[in-house]
């Protein structure tokens, strides 16, 4: 078996979560509840997807109605977080950086 | 086969197919089944996001987490 960390390229993911174990030290991309996105860098995580990120940026995607034509406007916040502990019952999916090369 | 066989086996099948997984918000993913867990969390290869029918994203790896699940089901071929 390979051990943590070392031989990561032939490390078989043979539970979800390592696929977040892979991901640790890199930027990853998060989907929230509530229409909210998180980039960050993984500096660790647990079972229930608590998380900590540095460098976080969040992203928040409202959608208002304009009143005279109905149309739908969406308009996205975003927001800048030194460090950022995310409680785990809030995350929909993670995903890594899209590795170069693959 | 018993019924808890038949559900252990139909999720072995599914390792390294294409799937849909649908989450409770009506999201769609579709993508190939890297692996599952006892919790229904769901790693996923080459996935596509579908919302309402439309796709909105590409992943290359997805990790979702499993309580936001509605079903898995198995894909015959890529759209």
């Amino acid at each position: 078996m390979a051990d943590d960390g070392e031989n990561v390229s032939v490390m078989t993911v043979k539970e979800p979560l390592d696929l977040i174990r892979l991901s640790l030290d890199e930027r990853i991309y998060v989907k929230m509840r509530n229409e909210r996105e998180l980039r960050g860098k993984l500096h660790a995580y647990d079972q229930h997807l608590n998380m900590v990120l540095g460098d976080a940026e969040e992203t928040i995607t409202t959608v208002e109605i304009d009143e005279e034509t109905y149309e739908e406007v969406y308009r996205t916040t975003k927001r800048n977080i030194p460090m950022l502990f995310v409680r785990g019952d809030g995350v929909i999916l993670v995903s890594p950086p899209v590795r170069v090369g693959v | 086969m018993s019924r808890k066989e038949a559900l252990s086996s139909f999720i072995q099948q599914i390792h390294g197919r294409p799937v849909v997984v649908k989450l409770n918000s009506g999201v769609d993913y579709r993508g190939v089944l890297a692996c599952l867990d006892g919790y229904m969390n769901i790693a996923l290869e080459q996935t596509e996001e579908y919302v309402n029918g439309q796709l909105k994203n590409k992943y290359g790896d997805a990790f979702i987490r499993g309580n936001n699940v509605l079903y898995i089901s198995t894909q015959k071929r890529r759209i």
